[in-house]
């Protein structure tokens, strides 16, 4: 596919006087205000990639103690020996699947933190979830740590957008929300429909919140489909896998200049309670091959030093496996970040497989330290702010010289 | 003239204990007052609109065939019927007089949440659908005794992976967590013992059934909750559904989906599930006086518009021309029946509030009206229409807004129609 690239004037074209004018009749200029708006993004400003991943990947299997004997004695059916490993050092290895990755360390250009959970962990798929997303260990909050980076901001329905259907909770704000687009695009309907349905964009003084939210999502529809619905013509290859799908539309938007900061994609499918090996082996080759595509491709764009990708999941798994070949839910686990600006290498340390506490691996890095990069150093906010006064980070994305 | 606060709570009626309104079922409840149109709503007796409904027999299609071009046909055949089952299962709601026990058998649905995205088979998620409907308005500790013995939900969380010498925690733990107590109401040792309680119990995945394997289960006393024996499926779920925890989190679950995901609910609502009958329970949510109060607003999921569109155009979805549209859009919008994203169930109100899902729903919007019947609207008067519109599908009271969008299609009562189903006041029960 070709992405159309986006200039100010071809902006103003899809998405501002022209598209006012279609709506006009019936909207007033402040419903068609945020089309109007957009403008693209400069480049050399940074964009944050978050993959998802969802289920619990087991971190044992993804970065590898190749050699450690309790790592092999643990996991009597599902354990990879040397031989089906990619050696990063001499004691850790990638899941031999994950070759792109490999490449990307090679190069220097993928961060391995260690060890990363938060206090006292969660066996829990969804109270674990919402602290990652959240960005709350300690408080139960309902606001999404993005969502509280878009809520400082004046609302632009394009400043982090997600791939799936339904709001992705790291997105949702207390007063703002990232937009979902699905990979097949965005379409309004078109003719006097279009411009009949445009007028459910506005609020009504008799609007529950609810209601009112019901109202801006006509709004961001709009709003969106003005400069996506010809970015996003055509749509990605129905073969490549789910995680390659959603990162090609992401391509295709960074490539266009959307003006958005932030990006949610998911991989779906790590709870491998059962007959783990095959499966995860899968999930994790398609999350390195479509992870390594993506940055090749933006590599060959201005973008290139732009563009951060973090990959987390709500936790590992037990180190010893289950009868059925597979692992129960555990803790800590290593998060990926990746790009060209990324500080390559190892960060916090692998815990031990048999000093374990409470009978699973120990925290050694607290996931808000990444966070706390990704909102200095990739957002350009203050994280202090959006993750309740939390003062350390990692130092994960190598300063602009 | 009928109080807007009437209007209200007969509009949150009919479509959170209900699926919507039939064409001239709004008006007509509202003229009988809201006691009796309550317990007509919160009733269920033989249903004589389900006499239209067909149910195919979703018989045990067996293993795969070794043969490449049977293979393939069996593939496809358990493809369609996993779509077949979800279809028909839509057509019961929307077909349905007396709505309320498939409004509750969805919700039960989305509390077990169990996805045959996993399980593949329609026949072992069409029994547990029928166990849900069973036990629906009965009483909790049976249906949750009937689903520690489900085929489709054992299958879902590995239970036939689960066994003395090596347990697996993913059934024991969710059972819990999201099915009995909540978070917070067990330790990590009550999983693990949980987990060994449940050891022993095998699937015949293709047939449905669950075979008890003594073997394989644990046969010294384990430790849940503080109590030591020897414990079996049933009787652990005795066991941990007598806890008080249960009471209050079942109370808590439906009151979230039926009445408001942001306030609690009195703490008095767990005291009248004591003795677990959901009846009960679910009666006493619907008299609460939050129904009448306007801040108690919930959206309404992919499905629960898509059916109450159906039952008010009179659209009964097998026999839309693809069924292939309606999976696809609805999938899209990000619901389908018995494939929820995991065991925690569907998200709930802003979530399904997306520009993603309001473009679908333009779409499915489309195709109901251009299938639909909309006669409801076809012989009014111009400068009655939009009132009308609101009484045939049970909406409170259109805002200004809506009100202005709908005056411009005043002449063409299918565009009005299709402008009036995706209506901010029609996404969501005000």
């Amino acid at each position: 596919m070709s992405p159309c690239d986006f200039n100010r004037r071809q902006f103003l074209k899809y998405s501002g006087a022209a598209g006012a004018a279609t709506i006009a009749a019936s909207l007033s200029m402040d419903d068609v205000a945020q089309a109007a708006s957009v403008t693209p993004l400069p480049v050399g400003t940074p964009i944050l990639v978050i993959v998802t991943l969802y289920g619990g990947n087991d971190g044992l299997n993804t970065v590898v103690p190749y050699l450690d004997p309790a790592y092999l004695s643990n996991r009597p059916d599902m354990s990879l020996d040397a031989a089906e490993v990619l050696p990063l050092s001499d004691s850790l290895a990638l899941n031999g699947t994950m070759t792109g990755f490999q490449s990307l360390w090679s190069a220097n250009k993928l961060a391995i933190v260690l060890g990363t959970s938060y206090p006292n962990p969660s066996l829990s798929h969804f109270a674990s979830m919402a602290i990652w997303q959240s960005g709350s260990p300690v408080e139960d909050i309902s606001s999404g740590w993005i969502g509280r980076y878009l809520d400082a901001l004046p609302h632009d329905p394009f400043r982090a957008i997600g791939t799936d259907s339904t709001l992705t909770p790291l997105l949702a704000g207390v007063r703002r929300a990232g937009s979902m687009v699905p990979i097949s695009g965005i379409q309004i309907p078109w003719g006097s429909l279009g411009t009949q349905i445009a007028q459910f964009a506005n609020t009504s003084k008799q609007d529950t919140e609810l209601i009112a939210d019901a109202a801006g999502s006509v709004a961001d529809l709009y709003a969106l489909s003005a400069t996506l619905t010809p970015v996003l013509k055509t749509p990605p290859p129905t073969s490549a896998s789910p995680l390659a799908q959603q990162l090609d539309v992401v391509a295709t938007m960074i490539t266009a200049n959307v003006p958005t900061r932030v990006y949610s994609v998911s991989l779906s499918g790590f709870d491998t309670h059962a007959d783990e090996l095959s499966q995860q082996n899968a999930l994790v080759g398609q999350l390195s091959d479509a992870v390594t595509a993506f940055l090749t491709q933006i590599g060959t764009t201005p973008r290139a030093d732009d563009v951060v990708v973090m990959v987390y999941s709500e936790f590992g798994r037990r180190v010893q496996a289950n009868g059925g070949a597979g692992t129960d839910h555990g803790t800590s686990a290593p998060v990926f970040v990746a790009g060209n600006r990324v500080a390559g290498g190892f960060f916090g340390e692998q815990p031990s497989l048999t000093n374990l506490v409470q009978g699973d691996l120990a925290v050694v890095v607290d996931f808000r330290d990444i966070y706390a990069s990704m909102l200095e150093d990739v957002l350009g906010t203050e994280a202090g702010k959006i993750l309740n006064n939390w003062s350390t980070k990692l130092n994960l994305i190598t300063p602009v010289s | 003239m009928t109080a807007a606060s009437d209007r209200l709570e007969l509009s949150r009626l009919v479509h959170r204990f209900g699926l919507g309104p039939k064409p001239g079922e709004y008006l007509q409840l509202l003229a009988g007052g809201i006691p009796q149109a309550r317990a007509k709503i919160l009733s269920h007796r033989s249903d004589p609109g389900l006499s239209a409904l067909v149910t195919p027999p979703f018989n045990d299609v067996g293993q795969a065939p070794s043969d490449p071009t049977a293979a393939s046909a069996y593939y496809t055949e358990i493809y369609d019927q996993s779509v077949t089952v979800a279809i028909w299962w839509m057509d019961r709601m929307v077909l349905a007089d007396s709505p309320f026990i498939e409004r509750m058998t969805w919700f039960w649905h989305g509390h077990w949440a169990t996805s045959i995205n996993k399980v593949q088979f329609a026949r072992p998620m069409k029994i547990q659908n029928d166990t849900l409907r069973t036990h629906a308005l009965g009483n909790f500790k049976d249906m949750s005794r009937a689903m520690v013995q489900d085929c489709a939900l054992i299958y879902w969380l590995d239970g036939e992976e689960n066994v003395a010498y090596s347990p697996n925690e993913n059934l024991g733990r969710e059972f819990m967590e999201l099915f009995t107590l909540g978070v917070g109401n067990y330790s990590q040792s009550d999983v693990h013992q949980a987990a060994l309680g449940f050891t022993g119990y095998n699937v015949d995945l293709t047939a449905g059934t669950v075979s008890f394997d003594p073997k394989m289960h644990e046969r010294s006393p384990v430790s849940v909750l503080g109590k030591r024996q020897v414990f079996d499926a049933v009787s652990l779920s005795d066991w941990i559904v007598s806890r008080p925890e249960n009471a209050k989190f079942i109370a808590r679950r439906l009151w979230f989906r039926f009445i408001s995901t942001t306030v609690e609910p009195p703490a008095s609502l767990a005291t009248v599930f004591e003795d677990r009958d959901i009846s009960v329970l679910i009666n006493t949510i619907a008299r609460n006086p939050a129904m009448r109060r306007p801040q108690y607003s919930q959206a309404k999921s992919p499905v629960e518009w898509f059916v109450a569109a159906c039952r008010a155009l009179r659209v009964t979805p097998s026999k839309l021309p693809e069924s292939a549209a309606v999976q696809w859009l609805l999938g899209s919008m990000g619901q389908f029946p018995f494939n929820p994203p995991s065991v925690g169930g569907w998200p709930y109100d802003e979530a399904w509030l997306t520009a993603a899902a309001m473009q679908y729903r333009i779409n499915m919007a489309q195709n109901l009206v251009q299938y639909g019947d909309i006669t409801p609207l076809t012989s009014v008067p111009k400068s009655e229409i939009v009132q009308a519109a609101a009484d045939w599908l049970g909406v409170a009271q259109w805002s200004t807004r809506t009100e202005r969008a709908l005056n411009q299609a005043v002449s063409d009562p299918a565009r009005l129609t299709l402008l009036a189903l995706n209506a901010p006041e029609y996404l969501v029960s005000a």
